[in-house]
Order: C-alpha cells, then sequence, then structure tokens
C-alpha cells in the first residue's frame, strides 16, 4: 500500500511536467490546427539551453526560466518564419505534420552535432526529501509541482480574465469569425506561440531536473505521454491536457510500481490507443473539437 | 576487391529501399495514408526473418534470447518476414479505424513506432532486447563468399522485379484510381461508394508486406538487426524519398529513393571525416534530409517526377449516342 | 421505374441529431416519393444540411430511424447507402482533385471489376471491357453537360461551377435511385443554373428521385411538388410551393431566421 501512495506521489510530480507539455501543445494546436511534433525537440533544445547555463554556474530554476524564455522566443520564429508560410500556401495538415516531423529532427540532429550523442545530466538538483502526507518526494519534485499548479493558474486567469485570453479563445474556436469581430488573429497567435513554447521550454528544463540523465531524445520520447495526455483531454483544450497529465501521470507511476518500470510509457499508450478508438475527442469534448478532429 | 564489395552493398541497399519506398508511396503517395510507424513494418519482417532462419535461442551458447527459432529455409523466411509486416501493417493501420483527420492519425502512427521500439528495447526475452539479434543466417554460407554477394544481389533483384509487378496492380487502372480519389478526398469517395476504411486496412496490408519483405532481404543481408535500425525517424528517410521523388508516381518515387537513400545517405560518408566526433557525416545526412524534405513540400510538393494521369480523349468523343 | 410510381422511397421518420447542446435536427419527419423532386427549405440553420448529412449517412443520428426503399438503411455507412443507390452531393462541391475530370466520373462507379480482388489479381483483360464502356458513358454525360474540352484536365484546374458540374455527374454516373442535392445551384451563373434545373426535370422524368436543399424559392416553386420547410431542426409545415408562400407561419420563419 505504502508502496502504491509514493507512486502516486511521483505520479503527480510527472503529471505535472506531462501537463506542463501536454498544455502547450494543445494551445498550439488550438490556436493554429498544427500537431507540431517539433514541440519534443524544442524540448530537448531546452534542456541543452539549460544544461549549457547550469554548467556555467546558474541555478537550475534560473535555467528554467531562462529555457522557457529562449524556446518561447524560437518557437515564435519557427511558426511565423516556417509554419505560418506553408499553411498560408495551403499545405494540406498532412504535409504539415511531416514538416514539424523534420523540423524536429533537424533540430535533434543540430543539438547531437554541437552537444554529442552522450548522457549528461544536471548534477544534483533535487534537494532534500519531504514527506507530505504520506507522500515522499524531493524538493525539486515539489518545485516543480507548484510551479506547474501556477502556472496552470495563471493560464486560466489569463484565458478567462483578460482581453488577449478571450481573443485567444475566439481565435481558437473559429478564426475567421474573430478576424471579422476585429481580432488580430495573427498578433494573437503570436502570443499564444510565445506562451505555448514557453510551456515547452519549462517542461523541457524541468523533465531535465527530475531525470537522473538524458540525452538527444529526451522530447521525441516525451511525445508518448504527452500527446496521450493532450488526446484523453481532448486535444486543443488547455483544461482537458491539465487533468490528462495529471491521469497519465499518476497512472504510469501506479503501473511502473506494481509491475516493471520498463513498461511506464505502455500505460500512457494504451491510453492513447483506447482513446482513439473510443472517443478520440476527448473525456470532455464539446462538439466543436469533434468537428475539427473527424475529417471533413 | 573493396570497391566491388562496396557495388554490392549499394545495390542491396538500392533494392531493399525501393521495396519499403513502393510500399509507402502506395500508402501514402497513392493512398493518403501518412503512416509514421512504416519502419515498424520493416522491422517485423527483418525480426521474423531472423528468428525464422536462426536456430533455437539456447544456440551459440545461448547469448542471445529470443521466441522462435524455426531454422526454416531461405524462402520461407522471406516469406513469412512479408506476412508479419502485412499482420503488423493491418495492425497499425487500426489507429485509423475512426473517421479521424489525417494528420491525427499520422501522429498517432509515430507514438506508435516510439511504443514499438521502446517496448521491443526493453524486453530482453522476446527479441533480445536493444541489444538486438546476430548471427542471422546468410543463405549462402556455403558458396564462394565473391558469388555468395552477387547470389544475395540476384535474389534482391528478383524480390523487386516481383515486387514492382505486384505494386503496378495496385498503383494502376481502375484500383489505382480508386485510391487516389481517396487520398484527394475520403468524404467524396465515401460518398461514390468506396469502403475508405477497408481500402485503407488492404493497403497497409499491402504496404506492410512490402517493407516485411525489404526488412527481411536487409536482416539476411546484414545478418544482424536491432532497435537502433529502426528508430522512428528512418520512416521519415522513406517519406523524404517519396516527396522529393513524386508522390504517388511509381517513378518518381524510384527516383526519388536513387537521390535520397543512395546518392544523398551514402554520399555523406564520403564527407571529410572529422576525428573527434565521427558521427558527424551521419548527423549531416539526417539533417539534409529533412531539410530536403521541408524544401520540396515547400517549392516542389508534386515532386521531381510529378504524378501523371492517363488521357482519354479521342475518337468517339464528337458522335456519342443522342 | 414508372411503374412504382406513387410509392414512398425515402421515409424519414423522427430523426433527431444533437451536437452537444445544439439540436440541429429536432424530431423530423417526411417522405420522398419514388420519381418526385421534393424541395427542404428553411432559413439558415435550420438544419437543411444536417438533415442531408444524417440521411446520407455522412453523420449518425442521435435518434430515429431512415427507411430507403422498403430497407431500413439507419444504421448504414456513407458507402453501403450510396451502393444501395443513394446518393448525395455536397453544398461545398469537392472534386478529386488530382484526378482528371473524366476520370472523377469514372471512379465513381460502384463495383468495379478493376478494383475487386479478382480485378487486381487477374489484371487488365479481366477489366478492360467494363472500363470501355464506362469511358462511353462519362464522355456521353460530359457532352450533355458542355465539359468534353475539360476531360483530361485535373479537377482542381477547374472553376466553382464546372466542379460543381462534376459532382452532379459523378453521382449520375453511380445510377443513383435518390439523389440529395445541397444546394446545387449555388455558385453557379444563371444561365448555367437553367440548365441545371432542366436536366434535373428530365432526371426526375426517367424516375430519378430527388431531395433537394435551395434557397431560391423561385427556383423551388418550379422544380418541386412536395416541400418541406424546416427551422430550428424540426419540420414547420410541408405542402406545395403557391400555398407555403402563403402560410403565416413560413413568413416568420424566414424573416425570425
Ligand atoms: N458539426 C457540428 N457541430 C456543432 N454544431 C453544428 C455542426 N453542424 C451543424 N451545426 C449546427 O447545427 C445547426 C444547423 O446547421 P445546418 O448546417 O444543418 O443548417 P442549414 O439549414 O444547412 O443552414 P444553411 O442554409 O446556412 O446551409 C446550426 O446551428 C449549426 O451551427
Ligand atoms: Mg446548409
Amino acid at each position: 500500500m505504502q508502496l502504491i501512495i509514493e507512486a502516486i506521489g511521483f505520479g503527480i510530480a510527472t503529471g505535472a511536467v506531462i501537463a506542463l507539455g501536454a498544455v502547450g501543445f494543445s494551445v498550439q494546436f488550438g490556436i493554429s490546427n498544427i500537431l507540431n511534433i517539433t514541440y519534443g525537440s524544442l524540448m530537448t533544445l531546452a534542456a541543452y539551453v539549460g544544461l549549457l547555463l547550469i554548467n556555467h554556474g546558474v541555478n537550475a530554476w534560473l535555467a528554467l526560466v531562462l529555457g522557457a524564455v529562449v524556446v518561447g522566443v524560437v518557437s515564435v520564429v519557427y511558426h511565423r518564419a516556417l509554419l505560418a508560410p506553408l499553411v498560408r500556401r495551403g499545405t494540406r495538415a498532412i504535409a504539415m505534420v511531416i514538416v514539424t516531423v523534420s523540423a524536429g529532427i533537424i533540430l535533434q540532429y543540430v543539438i547531437v552535432s554541437i552537444a554529442g550523442p552522450e548522457s549528461h545530466s544536471y548534477g544534483e538538483q533535487s534537494g532534500s526529501t519531504l514527506h507530505l502526507i504520506g507522500f515522499t518526494l524531493s524538493a525539486g519534485q515539489v518545485a516543480i509541482i507548484v510551479l506547474t499548479a501556477s502556472l496552470m493558474l495563471g493560464l486560466h486567469l489569463l484565458l478567462t480574465r483578460t482581453t488577449l485570453g478571450k481573443a485567444m479563445r475566439a481565435t481558437s474556436s473559429n478564426r475567421t469569425l474573430a478576424r471579422s469581430c476585429g481580432i488580430s488573429t495573427d498578433r494573437v497567435s503570436d502570443i499564444a506561440w510565445l506562451i505555448s513554447g514557453s510551456l515547452c521550454g519549462a517542461a523541457g528544463v524541468a523533465l531535465a531536473i527530475t531525470t537522473v540523465s538524458f540525452d538527444f531524445s529526451l522530447g521525441s520520447l516525451f511525445l508518448i505521454p504527452m500527446i496521450a495526455a493532450a488526446v484523453l483531454g481532448g486535444i486543443g483544450q488547455p483544461y482537458g491536457a491539465m487533468l490528462g497529465g495529471l491521469i497519465v501521470g499518476v497512472s504510469s507511476e501506479v503501473a511502473a510500481a506494481v509491475s516493471n518500470p520498463n513498461y511506464k510509457d505502455v500505460v500512457a499508450f494504451m491510453i492513447l490507443i483506447i482513446m482513439l478508438l473510443v472517443r478520440p475527442r476527448g473525456l470532455f469534448g464539446a462538439a466543436w473539437s469533434t468537428r475539427r478532429l473527424m475529417e471533413g | 576487391m573493396a570497391w566491388e564489395y562496396y557495388l554490392v552493398v549499394m545495390l542491396v541497399y538500392l533494392g531493399t529501399d525501393l521495396l519499403a519506398v513502393w510500399g509507402l508511396n502506395l500508402e501514402f503517395g497513392v493512398s493518403g495514408v501518412a503512416n509514421l510507424a512504416y519502419i515498424v513494418v520493416v522491422a517485423a519482417g527483418a525480426y521474423t526473418f531472423a528468428i525464422c532462419t536462426l536456430g533455437p535461442s539456447s544456440g551459440n551458447g545461448g547469448f542471445q534470447t529470443y521466441i522462435g527459432g524455426f531454422t526454416l529455409p531461405f524462402p520461407l523466411a522471406l516469406l513469412a518476414g512479408a506476412l508479419a509486416g502485412a499482420v503488423v501493417g493491418t495492425l497499425i493501420g487500426v489507429t485509423g479505424l475512426k473517421r479521424l483527420r489525417q494528420d491525427y492519425q499520422a501522429v498517432a502512427m509515430l507514438v506508435v513506432s516510439l511504443m514499438v521500439a521502446t517496448v521491443v528495447s526493453a524486453d530482453t526475452g522476446f527479441l533480445n532486447g536493444s541489444a538486438g539479434l546476430a548471427l542471422i543466417p546468410n543463405p549462402f554460407a556455403d558458396l564462394d563468399p565473391e558469388v555468395a554477394r552477387w547470389a544475395y544481389v540476384a535474389v534482391v533483384a528478383f524480390c523487386c522485379l516481383i515486387g514492382f509487378l505486384v505494386l503496378r496492380r495496385f498503383t494502376t487502372g481502375p484500383i489505382g484510381r480508386t485510391l487516389r480519389a481517396m487520398r484527394d478526398d475520403d468524404t467524396a469517395a465515401s460518398a461514390a461508394g468506396k469502403n475508405v476504411i477497408g481500402l485503407r486496412l488492404v493497403v497497409q496490408a499491402v504496404g506492410g508486406a512490402f517493407g516485411g519483405l525489404s526488412g527481411a532481404l536487409l536482416a539476411g543481408f546484414i545478418g544482424g538487426w536491432s532497435p537502433s535500425a529502426w528508430v522512428y525517424i528512418e520512416t521519415l528517410a522513406f517519406l523524404s524519398c517519396v516527396i522529393v521523388g513524386g508522390m504517388g508516381s511509381d517513378r518518381g518515387v524510384s527516383l526519388g529513393t536513387l537521390i535520397i537513400a543512395v546518392l544523398l545517405l551514402q554520399g555523406v560518408q564520403f564527407l571529410p571525416q572529422i576525428s573527434s566526433s565521427p558521427g558527424l557525416s551521419e548527423d549531416f545526412g539526417w539533417i539534409i534530409l529533412g531539410a530536403s524534405t521541408i524544401i520540396f513540400i515547400w517549392f516542389r510538393p508534386q515532386g521531381v517526377l510529378p504524378e501523371r494521369r492517363p488521357r482519354y480523349l479521342g475518337k468517339s468523343s464528337s458522335h456519342s449516342p443522342g | 421505374m414508372s411503374g412504382d410510381a406513387g410509392t414512398v422511397i425515402l421515409d424519414v421518420d423522427r430523426l433527431e441529431k444533437h451536437y452537444g447542446g445544439v439540436h440541429a435536427v429536432d424530431g423530423v419527419s417526411f417522405t420522398v416519393e419514388r420519381g418526385s423532386i421534393t424541395g427542404l427549405i428553411g432559413p439558415n440553420g435550420a438544419g437543411k444540411s444536417t438533415a442531408l448529412a444524417v440521411i446520407g449517412g455522412y453523420v449518425s443520428p442521435t435518434a430515429g430511424r431512415i427507411h430507403f426503399d422498403g430497407a431500413d438503411i439507419t444504421g448504414y455507412p456513407m458507402h453501403a447507402r450510396a451502393r444501395v443507390g443513394l446518393v448525395r452531393t455536397f453544398q461545398m462541391a469537392r472534386v478529386f482533385g488530382n484526378l482528371t475530370t473524366i476520370e472523377n466520373l469514372l471512379v465513381a462507379v460502384p463495383r468495379q471489376r478493376g478494383e475487386s480482388a479478382a480485378g487486381i489479381l487477374a489484371g487488365k483483360w479481366f477489366w478492360r471491357g467494363e472500363e470501355r464502356q464506362l469511358v462511353e458513358r462519362a464522355r456521353a454525360l460530359l457532352d450533355t453537360f458542355g465539359m468534353s474540352t475539360k476531360a483530361d484536365d485535373p479537377a482542381r484546374t477547374l472553376s466553382g461551377g464546372q466542379k460543381r458540374a462534376v459532382e452532379i455527374m459523378r453521382a449520375l454516373m453511380m445510377k443513383p435511385k435518390l439523389l440529395l442535392l445541397d444546394e446545387p445551384m449555388a455558385g453557379l451563373s444563371p444561365s448555367l443554373s437553367r440548365q441545371l434545373e432542366d436536366m434535373l426535370i428530365r432526371l426526375a422524368g426517367d424516375g430519378l428521385s430527388l431531395l433537394l436543399v435551395e434557397h431560391e424559392l423561385d427556383t423551388v416553386d418550379r422544380l418541386c411538388g412536395k416541400v418541406v420547410v424546416m427551422a430550428q431542426g424540426r419540420v414547420l409545415s410541408e405542402g406545395r410551393m403557391a400555398e407555403l408562400r402563403l402560410s403565416r407561419e413560413v413568413q416568420d420563419a424566414y424573416v425570425i431566421g
């Protein structure tokens, strides 16, 4: 029993990182209708930017912030320079996925050719061990849970309380309508890519902090739980992705604790496949997301 | 002689790459299913070939563990490889059973590819985990090595010939037309009475058989097969051949294979080696590959040799009855 | 065909389609007589396209049953409905862009020999004969629509009106029993839509049944015997256009809708 409770605690920490990534991924899909697979490699980029900073004596949490900023800016430029023009040229969605996979591979191998193929580590970042309501967590994990919770709260307030957030939601649900209502959709999508890109960067550094060591495949392997979480929550829906991340995180850690830790991702994968076959619009899918996911 | 050995290697790679690219072109270029897990069917063929030709797992001092070990003759093992590709291809096709957006389905397949690789690497009892399988018997081991190599080239060439004839049965004529219609607009295709889901599964099975055969031939030639040989990005190499050569065009993608798989990916080996980082030329290969894919999608999405459609103009259009 | 005239070919019974809280179709019942042109009209957002999509099998109904030609087809997928002779066109014309115009027609014929497993195994000699006949039929259709010169052009290069014509020809290649048309005149020039009107009247004369969604009430008046009026997902009224024009209820619906 103790094993399971501890696994749940771990799962919340893992789930926090997954949620961070999945929310960013969902926001990008919501705003531009592109499934951006480069996201994985951008997380890897953030992890290596963090590594560079930490190796130069920067504090891990400052590195996280800087990594988030760098990847946020890179994401905006990437969308502006490559993805948006391609969409404007009428490139089909399926070709867009191939473009983002290709760009992800380019980025991944640029990183490899600079930083080398070997594993790296941030060193000991987890801090002292804390015992909270039966959970045993490192200070680092607790910090990441708190960070994720506050970022999610911030995003929630942004989406619901500000004009910008309303413009973002309007653009997400119907771009042409939003534009005809006088919303500057290009500016809104820039900001959305900045925010989602920063979440991607934060998730990348957070992932590197919580893993023992990582290499250039960090981000691409993370695509499994992240996409599972996004689909579970109804892809394109930030709130769904938050809960999706938590569910995927907890269930895979619990499964890993009671069976083979190698199969951690299998749970995420099973969730993804079952959702795709049974309820592709996600657990709480609204009608508009169904319309967007089904062809035609 | 070194150059002769190199020529043999190139020919075998060209042949196996052609089979895989043809299969993927049937799925993606002709039918519109962007199977980002295509390398998994290649792997299924290679592993199946390996466990069919190898003896029981306890052999060779038991240094590798795997299921099967049937010691089948070479042609049967090749067939088994193709069959395994077809089965796995159909299973991957299950991700498309719901009428989902095509890009969504492609991403699901990408995740399948990542997942299968993770599981096979982690489970050492299944297919010897990340170390992979070695000592896969060469069918011509008893012959003089020189003759054996060319005999293998002949087998690959024969498979390509048969493969091409089979391929044309699917890419030309009424069925080729139907598959292309499904690619262009699958909703309109079902409104025209086409069973889109059924057709996609058939295509995934046939395309899977091509990939499986390709993997089997490759494993038999190399003598080994491991997860590092079928990382998900390998699918992109085949996709790149399709996109650069000309989606949907059998001639086009064959040319694309020559350009990408042979000239480019093998060509980077001739870049000056930097002794401090030996993997660098391979990294460049992937970067160039990704870049050429994007450049073609941007500037020339129809590829070098675009798909051509048959013409029906002529004789009787002026004196149709009524 | 004319022997069956007067009997019902399509029977829609208490059809409902909900999108979350939106009741796009909310308990719609009506019938289409064999060989007739039935109109389906109503203000924007009335649920006409949704009703057509449910009947055509593109979306599945939340509740209700659909009988076609004596069989309950409620559970049939779209392609199976097309094969029993229930064929639809789309509000936005959809063509197979990379196929040529004539290929767009040829591909539409269901159960071709060349598509079957036997055809793939046996090869060209097995399907050549049938293919030749199909090409003849397609050529004749292209002639009547005045599009012979476009036969070998890729369909993506056609104009909007031409794409719509291709869609209708494609439907006719399937030899349907009932054709569902969603605003077929939209985007056609006045002369072209008059031509299409004549064509539809001729087809109905040959025994084809038509269910037609149309905004232009004069067109509906000229073409349709019976007209079904929808508003807010429900059937408001049913009858001949001339009578409906006088109905207070229908006028209100158009003004409010
Ligand atoms: N996929 C969908 N998801 C959610 N709501 C939908 C969907 N399709 C249609 N609706 C809603 O159902 C209602 C009916 O739409 P429908 O397109 O059937 O109307 P219509 O009568 O064809 O209108 P028009 O004359 O403009 O073509 C509308 O309120 C529309 O917003
Ligand atoms: Mg409509």
